[in-house]
This record gives structure tokens, C-alpha cells and sequence, in this order.
């Protein structure tokens, strides 16, 4: 591989995350701050939970069941802190909205909200894409390429940025209905954001076996895909109530 | 729809639990991750060699690494683009004609991979990448087209700009299952590919002759030290040096294809063994002072490059220098040399042939060879004139020696007669299983026997005295397992018992002279087999002390030399003359940090056809083998990643204003 495989990797990667950058955050600067503080986030808790698995270290490759203990475990406790994260924003939005009010502007709208919630979720998500895909990269650029035996149709790089890609997907639209969810009280949307985190992670273990990633990474995509579309319907949804509401 | 999805999962569980066997390699890092994506091979190189006409050896054609695929040589192979070639000992013949015959097949030639193995050495009848008369151009007589060595190909002897590897065992086998992968081709976008690192600093530099090289500092000459040592130890303070000399001389340098598997077992290292342990046997005689001729034992190194030693040593004696003190070129009176001693096992029996020119010194030698052969009748022991109907003597030493002086006495034993009986002359397959221990503790025998009958005065000798003259066949086995083999190579105990060794396999390729040469050289200057040979000489040819002494200061002013030096303790002060001489070509010299190349001097004629070796300076030689892709396969990741983006670019602009747009209508 050269330098022009090694670019195209990353954009894999990161690029639909840079065009949402580009496009929605970067206009807004409390959108950039907010993303830059679920990054720190969702890094603080990965340092957290290799702390605690540490002891446990390195685990037998042979065996599938303590890998899923540790996905178990990982996604749990990042579910917990996206709650914690949910409960900061809270008290954020009320901050702004008395400031608003002090000084006679609008309070935050619904696509405000929305968009705050769009950053946080593209924070957790370029955190993952840049931790599990962009730090082994650097090999990608040099001469050689790299096959694991188990997925050997497919060179690692590309597995691993494709990967990055769907988690990317996944992290950035499942804050958007997280948020709505715990706004609303709609214990479907709270629900779903947590099993759709499990079972994605879940589904890496198939990687395990031989040949296993031309299934398992499909199986990815329609997680992803899965959580664009609900995303998109449940923004639809609320974005036209509110025009409603705001009419009526 | 979530019932479904739970299937497919379950479905899964049960298909990849029964697929989950074998280890991957654990990872723990990007570096891990980085050397495996990069295998190292282990291997030995050829590299660039000079001379004052021109070049020989091998080296990367520029500065940059060759990356090329591996192809497994085959019969009338057509190649499309330079490859690494895999090639099998018994097509290297055949490989090396074609490549000067066909210079559209040579031009893709990116480097070459040579296999090894056992089962190929036992195959392989003989190989030898020498000249079929080996230094010809010092020989002291007229017909320079005999063929001492028929089998010989001269192939190291030509200049290749392509890099050569000898690979090693185990990297044999990994390499020929790469090249299978190649042919196979089952991932139409990758190619395994060998990556050469052997830039030679002669070739980025543009100095293609040995004259030019020293001059800009990017060679350095081939050279080392000699040893000789004296029987009984020369006594400094008598003035009356009248005593004759007899010479025994053998040399310890060999040469191959490949610079670090030069081993020489026959030729030349068997010949050092049997000198070694003659040497052995002889200490433990008594009344050596009382012998009417004085014993010198000389080794020299750099004798296959021009015979560097000998010359040099011939020189040293002229100018009469305090590398040589004590030794007087006007009373030797025969030079002995013991060449190749290991082949000369024959059905029981151990044959070895006198090569010498005609002269009453060489006779009474030859008659000393006779008397000892009596005494090891028993143990089957020949001694015969070489062929008269060879031109002269084989290509040894002894040739310098006649060059300066046709007079000089002097005799080669041998272990053949006509042709040299080493099929493996000059190549990296002259090892251990070539040879015969057998052999050289009779040669040592034979020499040792011969050298005290010529020593001692005729009414003296007895038939008794003779026969107690015994060779330590248990010394011969351990100076092939340390000089020979790899295990235990020159960390094994007798070798450790001198030196701190630098290296565990022995390779006696002569090196290049480091630094200034001087007669006496500090430890780093001087390789570790000559090292070990003045340790061992000067420790059994010192006069027994009463008390053993560690070194001080006034070890050197009673004639005392300090060996063991390098061990933890100051090592031991012995009484022993042993010396150390350099072994450079006569036609250099060392002047203020840089080597400069004499005119040729008539006085010299040796030096007239001296070609002055010298080898190129490199910075790092190295042989790596990866996987790469297509130049196509990565621009089409690069073209993926851009189109991905920019989708997703699209797609959230036009959601965004259809969003907008959806919502100011209503």
C-alpha cells in the first residue's frame, strides 16, 4: 500500500463525519465545543474500562465468550455514561435558556436541540473511528499490506475502516435519539439506542470466525442503516408535530 | 422482524463456535503489527569487491532498495518484469551462463535468492564459483591453464549489478512456499515481493576501481594479521642468530560466493588444524632447545586475495621490521607448507602427496616425510611424490616464496595430487561434512614426526623418540567443532578459553584492514580465529614456568607476552615468541588516515600483478518480504474514500434543505 491507499483508509473512515462537520458543526461554535467534550467523554471511559480490564489481560483469542463479557461490559458502562452525559445537558439547556430569556432572545429551538444532540453523537463516533482505525494506520502507509488469516479476502486496513465507518453511523445518530428519547420519556427510543449499541458490538465477534467478516460486516451496515432510518423518522416526526404545535 | 433477527443470530453463534481453532498471533501494538506485516529473512550477501581494473561481486544497481516478486527459477523461465529470483543449488550453473549469454533476461533480473539446505548438499556433486586455476598469475612457472580446479565456474570472480542472497535453512523453506503462493496467484491484486537493501557505497559514489575508492574513502583494502610463533621461543638476548630456520606455514582465509559463509574446511582451514595440533604435539617434548634448527610456525591470512600474507611477510623480513625480530630471511632453510589435509581418508588409509620443486633442500624434506611415514605405518599413513606430470607446485604460499627467491627449499603437503580432491573449492558447501578428522590428525602427525627428524641431529634420533611424538586426536575434533560448526563455533571452551569472541559461527573470509595496520594491533583491529590462533600458539610454545604469572607491566620487558588477555582477570604472563604481522598487499600503504596505491615496482614483480582487493563501504545490508498491492487497487481505495465522502457530503445538504424547505411550506 502506498500513501494514496493510506488516504483513502481514512476518508473511509472519517469522511462522512468530516462532511457532517463541515456542513452542520462547524457553522456553530457550542456545536464544535460540544463535540470536542463527548470525544474527551467517550475517551475518559475507554481509559476507565481497559483500567478495570486490565487485570483480566491479555485474553485467549481461542475462546469467544470473554470477549463478549468485555463488549457486555463496555457498552453497559457507556450507556451509563450517555445518561450522565443526557443529565449535563439538561442543566446546560436550562443555563442557556435563563440566559436567553435574560437578555430577550429565543430560547433553544427543537433543531437546536437536535443539532447539539448531532454533535455529541459525531463526538463519540470520530472518537471511535480515530482510536480503533486512524492509530493503526500508519503501517497503511508504507509498502506492505496485511491480511489476517480469518478474513483473508479483505485487506485489514479496509476491514477496520469499514468497521470505524458503521460504528461512526451508529454513535452519531443514536445520541440524536437517545436525546429525543429521554426529552419525550418514549422508552421504545430509550431502549433502542442501547440494544442497537449492543447488538452492533456483538456482531464484531463474528469476525472471529474464518470468513466470518464477509457476514458480519454487512450485518454492520444494517445496524447502521438501520439506526439512519429510525433516526430520520423519529426527527421527521417531531419536526412536524412541532410545526403543528407551533401553528396551532 | 426482531424474532427473525434473533434467529440469524443464534444461526450464527452455532456456525462460528464450531469454526473458532488455531492461534492468531497476538498483537499487542501497531510496532507488533508493523513486523508482521514485514518479514526479515535472514540470509548472506555478496557484496562489491574491487580491484585496480574494475569491479566483481554484487550490489544494488543505485541508491534505492529493489522491491521485486519472487519467481521460482525453472528451465528457459521467460520473465516480464524484473523479479527476484528463488533459485535451487543445481541451477545456479546454469543460471549464472544465461545471465552472460542473455542480456534481455538479465536486465529482468532484480536480485537473486539462492536456496540451502542438507538434502541439497548431498545431492550436489561439487560446486565452486572459483577460477579453474586459482590465482594463476602468481604461479613460478610457465603453464598458467592447468586446471587445479576443473570443476570451478569463476562465477564470483564477474561483476553483477543485481543483488545475490544465500538464504539460510529455515528461511529456505518459507520462501519457496512464498513463491508457490506467486505462481498460484490466488488474490489477483497482490504480489509477495523481496526487498533488497545492498547499496553499496562504491556504486552511490561512482568509484568502480580500488585506485579511486581509497581515494574517496568508500573501500577499504582486504587484509588482516598473520601469526607466527617460535619452537622453543627465540632467545632476545643472544646476538648470534645462526640457528636455521625451518618454516611451517598454512593459511586461514577462505573465500566464497557469499563474504559470511566462507568456511574453507579443506581448503584452507584443515591445513591450520593439522598445524595447530603438530604444534600441540611437539610441546610436550622435551629437549627442544637442544635441536640444532629453530621451529617457526607461520599462519597467514589474505593468501586467496593475492596472497597477501606471504607477501607482506616476505616484505616485513626485507625491511627487517619488529613484527618479524628475530627471524633472518638468509638461514631459513625450507619452508614447509601444509595445504588442504582433510580429503586424504581412502579407504582406511590416509594418502597425502609432496608437491615441491627439485632441489637438495626438497629432497632431504622429502626423506624426513619418509622417515616419519615409517613410524605411522601402522596407522596407514602415505606420504608420495606429487605427479611429475603436474607443471609445479599447486596454488599455495609456497609461490611467493619462489617468486622472491626460486631458490627457496620448499614442499606442500597436500591431500591430492594432480587435481584438487575438494569439490567444493571456494564455495560456501567446503563445511565440516567435507573433510575428514581422521585426515588431518594423520597430516599432523606426519608433520609433526617430519619437522623433528629434520630439527634434530641424524645420530640423535631415535625411533622411540619419534614414536612419542603423538598428535591429541580429542584437540583435532575440537578445533573443527569450533572453526567448522556453527554449534558450538567459536563460544565453545577451548576458543572461550582465550578470546571474548565477537562472533558464534566462524567465518574466515580475510576482512579489510581496519585502521592503521602495525605489528602490534589492539584487540578490535584483529579478527577473532587469528586472535585465537596467537593465544594458542603463544600459550604451547612458551617455555613451562614455574609460577604463572598474571600480567603486568614488566610482562613484556623479559620476552613475556600476555595472552588471555581479554577474560575477566588481567590474563596470564607467558615466556613465547608470538607476533603478530600485518597481512596487506605491498603495493599500499597507509598514509595519514587514508590508503594510497605504490606505482608498481620492478623490485616487486609480485606486486606488479597484484590486483589489490579492496571491498565497498554499506551502510546497512538487509532482506525483507512482504505483501504489497496493486498500484490500481490502491487508487481505487483512494477513489472509494473520496466518493464516500462526498455522498455523504451531498446527501446531508440536500436532507438539510429539504428539512428547511419541508418546513417553511407548512
Amino acid at each position: 500500500m502506498t500513501v494514496a491507499a493510506g488516504i483513502g483508509y481514512a476518508l473511509v473512515a472519517l469522511g462522512p463525519s468530516l462532511s457532517l462537520f463541515i456542513s452542520v458543526i462547524s457553522k456553530k461554535p457550542f456545536l464544535i465545543l460540544t463535540l470536542l467534550s463527548s470525544t474527551l467523554v467517550w475517551l475518559i471511559s475507554l481509559i476507565i474500562l481497559s483500567g478495570i480490564w486490565r487485570a483480566f489481560l491479555p485474553l485467549n483469542s481461542t475462546t469467544w465468550w470473554p470477549f463478549a463479557i468485555l463488549i457486555f461490559t463496555s457498552v453497559a458502562f457507556q450507556e451509563g455514561l450517555r445518561l450522565l452525559f443526557w443529565k449535563v445537558y439538561k442543566i446546560l439547556e436550562d443555563i442557556l435558556d435563563a440566559f436567553a430569556d435574560r437578555v430577550s432572545k429565543p430560547r433553544l429551538y427543537l433543531t437546536d436541540k437536535m443539532q447539539i444532540a448531532l454533535a455529541g453523537g459525531l463526538g463519540h463516533g470520530v472518537a471511535h473511528a480515530v482510536f480503533f482505525c486512524l492509530s493503526l494506520l500508519t503501517p497503511a502507509f508504507g509498502p506492505a499490506t496485511y491480511f489476517v488469516d480469518r478474513c483473508s479476502q479483505i485487506p485489514f486496513f479496509l476491514v477496520s475502516a469499514i468497521i470505524a465507518l458503521a460504528f461512526a453511523t451508529v454513535h452519531t445518530f443514536s445520541m440524536v435519539i437517545a436525546f429525543n428519547g429521554y426529552a419525550e420519556g418514549n422508552k421504545v427510543d430509550q431502549v433502542f439506542v442501547p440494544s442497537v449499541h449492543l447488538a452492533a458490538g456483538m456482531m464484531t465477534l463474528i469476525n472471529f470466525a474464518y470468513g466470518g467478516c464477509v457476514i458480519g460486516i454487512p450485518l454492520l451496515f444494517l445496524m447502521a442503516i438501520l439506526t439512519l432510518l429510525h433516526c430520520g423518522r423519529m426527527v421527521w416526526r417531531r419536526l412536524t408535530e412541532n410545526q403543528r404545535q407551533g401553528n396551532s | 422482524m426482531a424474532i427473525r433477527i434473533f434467529f440469524l443470530i443464534l444461526l450464527f453463534n452455532f456456525r462460528f463456535r464450531s469454526s473458532l481453532s488455531g492461534q492468531t498471533n497476538s498483537m499487542e501494538s501497531v510496532p507488533d503489527l508493523q513486523k508482521s506485516m514485514y518479514m526479515a529473512v535472514d540470509g548472506y550477501p555478496c557484496v562489491r569487491l574491487a580491484n585496480l581494473s574494475g569491479e566483481i561481486g554484487c550490489s544494488n544497481p543505485g541508491r534505492d532498495k529493489v522491491v521485486a516478486p519472487i519467481i521460482k527459477y525453472k528451465n528457459n523461465i521467460e520473465l516480464a518484469q524484473p523479479s527476484a529470483i528463488l533459485l535451487s543449488m543445481d541451477d545456479v550453473q546454469g543460471f549464472f551462463s544465461r545471465i552472460s549469454n542473455d542480456s534481455s533476461f538479465a536486465r529482468n533480473v532484480g536480485g537473486v535468492l539462492v536456496e540451502s539446505g542438507i538434502e541439497i548438499q548431498h545431492k550436489l556433486k561439487g560446486f565452486s564459483p572459483a577460477q579453474k586455476f586459482p590465482q594463476a598469475e602468481f604461479a613460478p612457472y610457465l603453464n598458467k591453464t592447468y586446471e587445479w580446479n576443473p570443476i570451478g565456474s569463476g562465477i564470483m570472480w564477474k561483476s553483477y549489478n543485481f543483488p545475490v542472497f544465500l538464504l539460510s535453512e529455515s528461511s529456505t523453506s518459507a520462501l519457496q512456499e512464498i513463491a508457490m503462493k506467486n505462481e498460484k496467484a490466488e488474490k489477483a491484486y497482490t504480489t509477495n515481493v523481496a526487498e533488497f537493501d545492498v547499496v553499496m557505497q562504491t556504486t552511490k559514489v561512482g568509484t568502480h576501481d580500488s585506485e579511486s575508492c581509497l581515494t574517496e574513502e568508500t573501500c577499504l583494502p582486504l587484509g588482516g594479521y598473520s601469526v607466527w610463533s617460535a619452537v622453543p621461543p627465540i632467545n632476545n638476548s643472544s646476538s648470534n642468530q645462526s640457528k636455521p630456520i625451518i618454516l611451517t606455514v598454512a593459511s586461514m582465509d577462505a573465500a566464497s560466493f557469499f563474504r559470511d559463509k566462507s568456511l574453507g574446511a579443506d581448503s584452507p582451514i584443515s591445513g591450520v588444524i593439522s598445524l595447530l595440533a603438530a604444534v600441540d604435539a611437539l610441546s610436550h617434548v622435551d629437549g627442544l632447545d637442544e635441536l640444532n634448527k629453530q621451529l617457526v610456525f607461520l599462519v597467514f591470512t589474505g593468501e586467496s586475495w593475492g596472497y597477501l600474507g606471504s607477501r607482506r611477510f616476505l616484505l616485513e623480513l626485507d625491511q627487517q621490521s619488529y613484527a618479524v625480530h628475530g627471524l633472518n630471511s638468509t638461514v631459513i632453510q625450507l619452508v614447509m607448507e601444509i595445504g588442504s589435509t582433510g580429503k586424504g581418508l581412502n579407504q582406511g588409509n590416509k594418502n597425502f602427496f609432496a608437491h615441491t620443486k627439485v632441489s637438495s633442500g626438497a629432497n632431504e624434506a622429502f626423506d624426513a616425510l619418509k622417515l616419519a611415514q615409517e613410524s605411522l605405518k601402522s596407522e596407514g599413513v602415505t606420504v608420495s611424490n606429487a605427479s611429475s606430470s603436474n607443471p609445479g607446485i599447486p596454488p599455495s604460499s609456497l609461490m611467493a616464496f619462489l617468486r622472491k627467491n626460486s631458490s627457496t627449499s620448499g614442499i606442500v603437503l597436500e591431500d591430492f595430487d594432480t587435481v584438487f580432491a575438494n569439490k567444493f573449492y571456494h564455495s560456501h558447501l567446503d563445511d565440516s561434512a567435507n573433510i575428514n578428522s581422521s585426515s588431518i590428525v594423520a597430516a599432523a602427525s606426519l608433520v609433526a614426526r617430519t619437522l623433528y627428524v629434520l630439527a634434530s641431529d641424524k645420530k640423535d634420533l631415535t625411533s622411540s623418540a619419534l614414536r612419542a611424538i603423538n598428535v591429541n586426536a580429542s584437540l583435532v575434533e575440537e578445533l573443527i567443532n569450533c572453526m567448522l560448526k556453527c554449534n558450538p563455533g567459536l563460544s565453545c571452551e577451548l576458543v572461550s578459553s582465550y578470546i571474548a569472541s565477537i562472533n558464534t559461527c566462524p567465518s574466515h573470509y580475510v576482512g579489510v584492514v581496519l585502521g592503521e595496520p602495525s605489528s602490534t594491533p589492539s584487540p578490535n583491529q584483529v579478527d577473532d580465529v587469528s586472535r585465537f590462533v596467537w593465544n594458542f600458539l603463544a600459550d604451547r610454545t612458551s617455555t613451562p614456568k614455574s609460577t604463572t604469572s598474571v600480567c603486568s607491566e614488566d610482562c613484556g620487558k623479559n620476552g613475556g607476552l600476555c595472552i588471555r588477555a581479554e577474560l575477566d582477570g588481567k590474563g596470564v604472563c607467558v615466556i613465547s615468541t608470538t607476533r603478530y604481522v600485518p597481512a596487506y598487499s605491498t603495493r599500499l600503504k597507509f598514509d595519514s588516515g587514508t590508503w594510497k596505491v605504490l606505482p608498481p615496482n620492478s623490485s616487486d614483480p609480485m606486486g606488479m600483478l597484484d590486483p589489490v582487493w579492496t571491498e565497498s563501504n554499506w551502510n546497512t545490508i538487509g532482506l525483507r518480504v512482504y505483501t504489497i498491492q496493486d498500484a490500481a487497487y490502491d487508487r481505487l481505495v483512494l477513489l472509494g474514500g473520496i466518493t464516500v465522502t462526498v455522498f455523504a457530503y451531498l446527501a446531508i445538504v440536500l436532507t438539510r434543505a429539504y428539512i428547511t424547505k419541508a418546513l417553511k411550506q407548512d
